[in-house]
């Protein structure tokens, strides 16, 4: 009856038995990537057979790895990561030539031939990045040291799979000159883009943003399309580079994460992650509930045997190298064993490796499948490491210091305690600002106008670009362990959603137009609700008394009063010295 | 990487930077997505995007749903604007009566006056929303008017969603819609809370789940033959809810939407034919111009003025009329999804689809002027007496005593005008209360000795309260326009004014009035000793606290109901 293109299906049945699983995971306290490639698994042909990979779910899971890089990449800021660079390199190259040569001496044990063994060296050399920032992202601990480390070791992985990407899809190469010029290619375009971005954060992009960060929407989608822009360069610059006779790859994965680290530098991508945030876990799912939706289960199932040996040796072969290397750089005990059981699985890019490895026919399908249970397996158990990753630690910490090094790398981030926040900065909060700076030691302040940030900024204060609904921007100026709140927002929702979140020991301050809204708040334990509409009609009714009564002496001096305080310019007023009597309840 | 992700790409690439320009001459976005598909058609097949458009749709409607006060709704039918919506009809018809004279078919014109009728609720409301936030008559009108023009749309999409209006399929229609509205409400009332317990704290979870129940809406309304758009609309509404709990997953609903509805208005725009560009004839070129031309002339003056003349009619000033029919002088974005939908079921030709899309593109940004010179236009047309308020509504509405003298004029009947009332009252000192709300009307009667409905920039208003004869005039309206007004006004007696920051109150203490409350000076003032108070151990949290309480307590038997 109605021709219009109908939605299909499978994106529906992917959605409704992620949501599905998702909430068995929650329920059974498993994580939820595991829920979801399981549900790929028994959606997919190897099980059931009745979601095929559309053109939609492809472009949706493509999506996923691109905003999950790119997500990732507003969360860097280079100042916090410098200090890093320098132990990240030198963990990871000697890392992957000791997972390659174990990868592939223990396939050439288990039977491949090889040139097989060569390319499953090649491909077990990743760890996965979708699996390890997502559960860094999940449990907040992307930002943490061992967390830096990790996507770092994860970014030079990267580079390496898309050299290797781009060589292996050449074809097989004539010599080994062909290979170094393709090698040379890549970096120098991978050197490129990255000054591209830098350049950007520096020029550019500070000019554009400054204008539109009042608009949230626009804000969004500006940001969208420059990380758009990104992954559409990377993706085709073989296109660009065709009429220079060269041929090179890059991965969309490595645009949009140089996108988001362009971003990162500007003042606004506190907020950016809370609206990119949403979309990535949607795509995400798609991609993780995709990674098995294109297998046959005879070829998935052809090595099983082979696969479970190999992940058996792999995990502990993977953590033991990261373990030494990492300790090797000088970090403390926690950081080591947090930063190495996080890493012990193999990539998403392994079967990615295969996949074109397969294409560029260099391998047998089952030897694919043999890298997808690999990867499929390893992942899956390694997001339960990853998630009781602290309790190990504990568990086993006296045994570690016993194998470590004394750490000596000093690193990490200041936290908020005991501090003062201010949500809003306008003509009736910055009233406090000054006696809140005496009495604390941090005063942090969320606002959504740039023009704010900047005047708050010079005044030496602690300003966070953001809409405080967003639940990073409540972790950011931490809330919870705030010992004074004062929310110049009047919609009940905001304080309310405040008032759950504080201390029981900090004192609150709201604000609110309506009778019934203070009323609330009240009962939600505010302790004054500011209603400047009431307070301006009690003040107005009070001077029109003394107009009509002829009470002239103190007409003129209340309003002289009044309009001297409305000629002071100056953006934060000296509050102590003027003000005698101030309220006049 | 497919084919589908290089075109996703280039849409948003084309997007960003006009996007960029746009916002830095405040205009709304939609208009921004058609031409960045405009522009972008050339490059990508729009064809592959529809399905991703669809979800567009889907979201666009399904967000609207989650925002409906059911309670609007009751105030939108007790208040009477429903008359407004007699513009619709009116507009509709014209619309058709155009469509039929230009040589299109009776079924296609139908949808041209779809389109003349319905305003936009993304393009007006967004720019309304200080008006609708300070309660302003006008913000409150508009508003209403497009609520009840986006169920409207709603309906329309029901019931046209066969492309024509068989009664064989209607019939099937209304009952598959009430059906999912049906389930909306329960899933609303049951369900929504088990599966927000469930989620605990994973917003993650949370936006899936909705995701998923969006699906699934979708999917019943399809496999009932209706329009996919009633089933967002009822997913919508099934996850209506108070947003304090929830404030994660709103959020992330919105930033999901914002990235779908982006590519849906922008598949739209690539879809369009622009005239005199690529292979399309001259003769064709003209004549979609000209239905281009009737439907802008249509929407963006015959609207404005119709509605105008009806609230004017109702009783409304004729300034808050002539401001509010201006914020309605657009194409909807729901016209966008009913011709769309035509479009792709072949009830409508792919001119008129083009003329539809560009009327509104074209619409969209000369209300976004219209609306920035609003009080420009009003006066140029009132000076002119093209407009004019009646002046028998105030009269009949009014009740002033003829020999009142020496009395306070108090401009606005809010909680501040209120206070002032009272106060006049303890000591016996006259006054006249200026009030332009037709809806604030009977309690301002009821409450208060002498009244004029009508509005202060009119001097006919001022004549009926005798301001000449004057001690002070009291305005406790926080508008520029309205405090200028009154300075310019020559009275003898002294003026108090309002000012929402604090450069206006300087500039009307220089003018001339005697005081110009800031409220926000106040309450930064009591903020501070408050919290000076705390900090030097004069009083405890708790003692604040009570004390606060005790005087909001008193505040409230005052306060009437309307206020609180």
């Amino acid at each position: 009856m109605v021709a219009e293109p109908a939605l299909t299906a499978d994106f529906a049945i992917i959605l409704l038995s992620a949501t599905f699983v998702g909430f068995l995971a929650k329920k059974t306290g498993q994580p939820t990537i595991i829920a979801y490639i399981l549900a790929g698994v028994v959606l997919g042909p190897a099980a059931l057979g009745i979601v095929q990979v559309s053109e939609l779910t492809e472009l949706l899971s493509e999506l996923g790895l691109a905003f999950l890089l790119f997500l990732l990449g507003i969360k860097m800021r280079l100042d916090e990561v410098q200090h890093v660079l320098k132990p990240i390199v030198k963990i990871s190259i000697p890392q992957m030539a000791a997972v390659f040569i174990a990868g592939a001496g223990l396939s050439l044990a288990l039977g491949f031939d090889p040139l097989e063994a060569f390319l499953i060296g090649l491909a077990v050399m990743y760890s996965s990045t979708a699996v390890v920032i997502k559960m860094l992202t999940d449990k907040d601990e992307a930002t943490s040291l061992h967390g830096k480390i990790d996507v770092g070791v994860l970014l030079v992985q990267d580079i390496v799979v898309v050299i290797i990407l781009a060589v292996l899809a050449a074809g097989r190469p004539d010599d080994l000159a062909e290979v170094a010029t393709t090698l040379a290619i890549v970096l120098v375009l991978v050197a490129l883009i990255t000054v591209a971005a830098i350049l950007a954060s520096r020029t550019l992009l500070p000019i554009v943003f400054r204008r539109i960060a009042d608009n949230k929407e626009v804000f969004f989608l500006v940001a969208v399309s420059w990380a758009f822009l990104f992954v559409f360069v990377s993706d085709n610059v073989n296109l660009f580079l065709a009429p220079l006779g060269i041929e090179a790859y890059l991965s969309i994965e490595m645009g949009a994460f140089m996108a988001g680290l362009a971003i990162a530098q500007l003042p606004y991508s506190k907020e950016l992650q809370d609206r990119v945030n949403p979309l990535t876990d949607l795509f995400v799912m798609v991609f993780f509930v995709s990674v098995a939706l294109d297998l046959e289960a005879a070829q998935l199932l052809a090595h099983w045997q082979e696969a479970i040996v190999a992940a058996l040796v792999l995990m502990p072969v993977k953590f033991l190298v990261f373990f030494y290397l990492i300790d090797w750089q000088g970090f403390d005990h926690e950081t080591t064993f947090l930063g190495s059981i996080n890493m012990i699985q193999v990539s998403e890019f392994g079967i990615i490796v295969a996949a074109v490895a397969f294409e560029g026919g260099f391998i047998e399908p089952e030897v694919l499948g043999f890298m997808t249970l690999l990867a499929i397996f390893t992942m899956g158990v390694s997001v339960y490491f990853i998630e009781f990753n602290h309790a190990l630690f504990e568990r086993f910490e006296p045994t570690i210091n016993r194998w470590t090094g004394d750490g000596e790398f000093e690193g990490g981030k200041r936290e908020y305690r005991d501090h003062a926040v201010v949500i809003g900065y306008d003509e009736v909060t910055k009233n406090a600002l000054p006696l809140l700076a005496d009495r604390y030691e941090d005063v942090v302040v969320v606002d959504r106008t740039v023009s704010h940030i900047e005047a708050l900024e010079e005044e030496g204060y602690d300003a966070i670009y953001g809409d405080f609904r967003n639940s990073t921007i409540r972790k950011d100026v931490a809330v919870k362990k705030a010992d004074f709140v004062l929310s110049s927002s009047v919609q009940p929702e905001v304080n309310k959603a405040l008032l759950r979140e504080v201390s029981e020991d900090a004192t609150v301050f709201v604000e609110a137009n309506r009778i019934e809204h203070a009323r609330d708040l009240y009962d939600a334990g505010a302790h004054c609700v500011v209603m400047t509409p009431y307070l301006a009609a009690d003040r107005l009714s009070e001077y029109l008394r003394a107009y009509l009564e002829d009470d002239v002496d103190v007409l003129e001096a209340a309003i002289d009063g009044d309009i001297e305080l409305l000629a002071t310019p100056e953006l934060f007023p000296d509050v102590n010295g003027r003000l005698g009597g101030g309220g006049d309840e | 990487m497919s084919e589908l992700l290089t075109a996703v790409s280039i849409l948003f690439i084309v997007t960003g930077p006009l996007l960029v320009v746009a916002n830095r001459f405040d205009l709304p976005t939609v208009p921004v997505f058609v031409v960045a598909g405009v522009v972008g058609g050339s490059v990508i097949d729009p064809d592959i995007l529809l399905e991703l458009a669809y979800y567009g749709i889907a979201l666009l409607v399904f967000t609207f749903g989650t925002r409906i006060d059911l309670a609007a709704i009751r105030s939108v039918l007790l208040d009477g604007e429903l008359a407004a919506i007699g513009q619709i009809l009116v507009v509709g018809s014209l619309g058709v009566g155009i469509g039929v004279a230009l040589g299109i078919s009776p079924t296609e014109a139908i949808y041209v006056g779809i389109a003349a009728a319905l305003s936009s609720t993304i393009v007006g409301t967004a720019l309304l929303q200080t008006e609708i936030n300070q309660g302003l008559v006008r913000g409150r009108l508009a508003s209403s008017i497009q609520f009840v023009q986006d169920l409207i749309a709603i309906l329309a999409i029901l019931l046209l969603g066969a492309g024509t209006l068989e009664s064989g399929y209607v019939a099937t229609a209304i009952a598959g819609g009430l059906a999912l509205l049906l389930a909306a409400v329960l899933v609303n009332r049951y369900l929504f809370d088990a599966i927000g317990r469930f989620a605990g704290s994973s917003d993650e979870l949370m936006i899936l789940a909705v995701v998923s129940l969006l699906a699934v809406f979708v999917g019943a309304a399809e496999f009932a033959g209706i329009s996919i758009v009633v089933g967002a609309f009822a997913a919508g509404l099934a996850v209506r809810h108070d947003p304090v709990e929830y404030l994660g997953l709103f959020n992330g609903l919105q930033s999901i939407r914002d990235f779908f509805v982006a590519i849906f208005f922008v598949t739209i725009g690539a879809l369009v034919v622009f005239p005199f560009i690529g292979d399309i004839g001259w003769a064709e070129s003209v004549d979609k111009l000209v239905l281009v031309a009737g439907l802008v002339v249509l929407t963006a003056v015959v609207k404005p003025a119709v509605t105008t003349a009806i609230l004017i009619y109702r009783g409304y000033e004729a300034r808050s009329a002539t401001l509010a029919s201006l914020s309605i002088d657009q194409i909807s974005e729901f016209a966008l999804i009913i011709a769309i939908q035509a479009f792709l079921l072949e009830a409508l030709s792919s001119a008129v689809f083009d003329a539809i899309i560009l009327a509104a593109a074209v619409t969209m940004v000369t209300s976004s002027l219209s609306q920035r010179y609003d009080e420009e236009i009003y006066r140029a047309l009132a000076n002119r007496g093209v407009v004019s308020g009646r002046h028998d509504r105030v009269d009949e509405w009014s009740d002033v005593p003829d020999d009142i003298a020496d009395h306070v004029v108090i401009v606005g009947y809010g909680r501040q005008g209120q206070k002032v009332v009272e106060t006049f009252e303890e000591l016996n000192q006259p006054y006249v209360v200026i009030e332009n709300d037709p809806a604030r009307r009977e309690i301002v009667n009821r409450e208060c000795d002498a009244v004029v409905v009508g509005d202060a920039m009119e001097s006919y208003t001022w004549e009926k309260a005798n301001a000449v004869d004057a001690r002070l005039v009291v305005s406790t309206v926080d508008s520029r326009p309205v405090s200028r007004r009154i300075l310019s006004l020559g009275l003898d007696a002294d003026v108090t004014l309002r000012a929402g920051d604090r450069k206006t109150a300087l500039e009307l203490v220089d003018e001339g009035a005697l005081y110009v409350g800031h409220p926000d000076l106040l309450a930064g003032q009591q903020l501070a000793q408050q919290i000076r108070d705390l900090f030097d151990g004069d009083l405890t949290r708790e003692e604040l606290r009570e004390n606060q309480r005790a005087e909001l307590e008193r505040r409230a038997d005052h306060v009437p109901l309307h206020l609180r």
